[in-house]
């Protein structure tokens, strides 16, 4: 199978990704991620101003089969949401590095941020759950 | 437990299928989209491998009494060249399987039953036997089945077999020929479109799969059929009937028959039942505010908890979710206001009228 995995952003072993712009990080999943869920019919948004720790189930993303959730990449305040999911949610599936990003936080813990993984190494972890 | 294959393995995985565990089969989820698969056989048609169900032959003198005595339907309104679905019940009314079987003499019927059920089904039957002069010959292996559904299945399918189409009415079937391939074609489904099931020895699985592939129907993996057959409201054992739960509950109260003189496995309960109404009857399901409505998933009236959801999704055909729900009878009306849970939220949903779609 061929994922897109861009280059200049961070992943998490959970399939989500991050886009980091000083201390704003935009967050959504990933190629594989939306490709393993399928039709993608709903997403669950948090409200703006919830604030949650990382690795906290911050949403959930409804495809036609399955639910998936958006688990924090970041501890992190919410300040944006995409709003254009409501209505299309496909958007994950067909863009989910551009016009399907999920939420906006602003970082509480940039300590964390080192704990994300390069582009390398998540295509090892998508490689080693694809056998 | 290695997952077994059925004889169209390669094929799925060579058209790039995500394949899924499904009641010990390795098994096509979807191939591209569970949308446009669905999409697909209410618009034109699509191709499903169900050789993951089983398939038996039961033979000998008594095969119609031994049948009139483990099944629920009746017999006697079958012919030769018709099949019928009905369910085997337990003493207590509740579900073995349910299943459909053909009257190909009236001492040789073949039975399509469920995956997940064939060793029960098999084991069930042949525990009843009794006296009756009947052999059971479990087929389920040996051959490969498929189902070629849609509103565009007749024409697509016509060109290739030998037996004019036309005349085969819904329920019946007939032993003809598909470019020179022996099969079994029955004009029955699970999709709420017209279209056929088709079984055949398995030396020939490439060979039909590529002339049915080359019409242009789709391939539909188990996401599409689950929809298809969600919107229809055809039940699905293990959901709506199931060792717990009856077919008078399921709403199949019409499968129920008295038979007049003829004992049969479950007769005392199911007829009380079909009579007297049970406690719980199923319901469609909406919901009314946005999200997904899935199996198990707890249903509300007021603060008091009234049933569970036996199937939900999202319905490619409505674009809406919708469901099937156990619920309690007082509160089973249609419009009746109700809540769903999903992950400790309760959304606004509703009771509605069933089937969401058919078209056959």
């Amino acid at each position: 199978m061929d994922y897109k995995f861009p280059k200049d952003l961070k992943y998490t072993k959970t399939h989500e990704w991050v886009l980091l712009k000083e201390n704003i990080a935009t967050i959504g999943i990933t190629d594989y991620a939306q490709h393993q869920l399928g039709d993608i019919v709903y997403v669950e948004v948090p409200d703006i101003g919830m604030v949650f720790e990382r690795e906290s189930n911050a949403g959930e993303i409804e495809s036609v089969k399955a639910v998936g959730e958006i688990i924090m990449p970041l501890s992190g305040e919410i300040i944006e949401v995409n709003t254009d999911l409501v209505n299309e949610p496909e958007l994950v599936n067909s863009s989910p590095f551009e016009n399907g990003w999920i939420i906006k936080i602003k970082i509480s813990h940039p300590d964390e941020i080192k704990d994300l993984i390069p582009v390398e190494e998540y295509i090892k972890v998508v490689e080693s759950e694809e056998q | 437990m290695e997952l077994k294959k059925t004889p169209f393995y390669g094929i799925h995985v060579k058209l790039g299928a995500k394949m899924v565990p499904f009641s010990g089969f390795s098994m096509p989820v979807q191939y591209q989209s569970i949308m446009e698969e669905h999409e697909a056989v209410r618009r034109n048609a699509g191709i499903f491998d169900i050789s993951h169900m089983g398939e038996f032959l039961l033979v000998g003198e008594d095969v119609f009494d031994f049948l009139q005595y483990v099944m629920i339907n009746d017999l006697n309104l079958l012919e030769v060249s018709k099949g019928q679905y009905s369910c085997m019940c337990y003493d207590n009314g509740t579900v073995v399987d349910d299943l459909v079987y053909y009257e190909e003499t009236p001492t040789r019927f073949r039975m399509i039953v469920n995956a997940g059920n064939v060793d029960k089904d098999f084991k069930w039957l042949n525990e009843h036997i009794g006296k009756f002069d009947v052999k059971i010959t479990n087929l389920s292996t040996k051959r490969c089945r498929l189902a070629f559904q849609g509103p565009k299945s007749d024409e697509l399918l016509q060109d290739l077999v030998d037996a004019d189409l036309s005349k085969i009415e819904r329920f019946y079937f007939s032993h003809t020929t598909l470019k020179g391939v022996p099969i079994f074609i029955a004009r029955t489904g699970y999709t709420g479109e017209r279209g056929f099931e088709i079984s055949f020895e398995n030396q020939y699985a490439k060979k039909v799969w590529d002339y049915l592939y080359n019409t242009g129907a789709t391939p539909a993996g188990l996401g599409a059929r689950n929809t298809l057959r969600l919107e229809a409201c055809y039940s699905l054992y293990g959901h709506e009937i199931s060792d717990e739960i009856t077919p008078v509950e399921a709403g199949l109260f019409w499968l129920v028959k008295p038979k007049k003189g003829i004992d049969y496995i479950g007769k005392e309960v199911l007829l009380k039942q079909k009579q007297e109404g049970t406690d719980r009857i199923l319901v469609g399901l909406n919901l009314l505010e946005k999200g997904v409505i899935r199996d198990n998933y707890s249903i509300f009236f007021n603060e008091e908890k009234i049933g569970f959801v036996t199937s939900g999704s999202y319905s490619p055909t409505l674009k809406k979710t919708i469901g099937l729900g156990l619920v309690s009878k007082e509160h089973s009306e249609v419009d009746t206001e109700i809540k769903i849970e999903i992950r400790n939220k309760r959304l606004k949903g509703k009771i509605v009228e069933i089937p969401f779609y058919r078209n056959v």
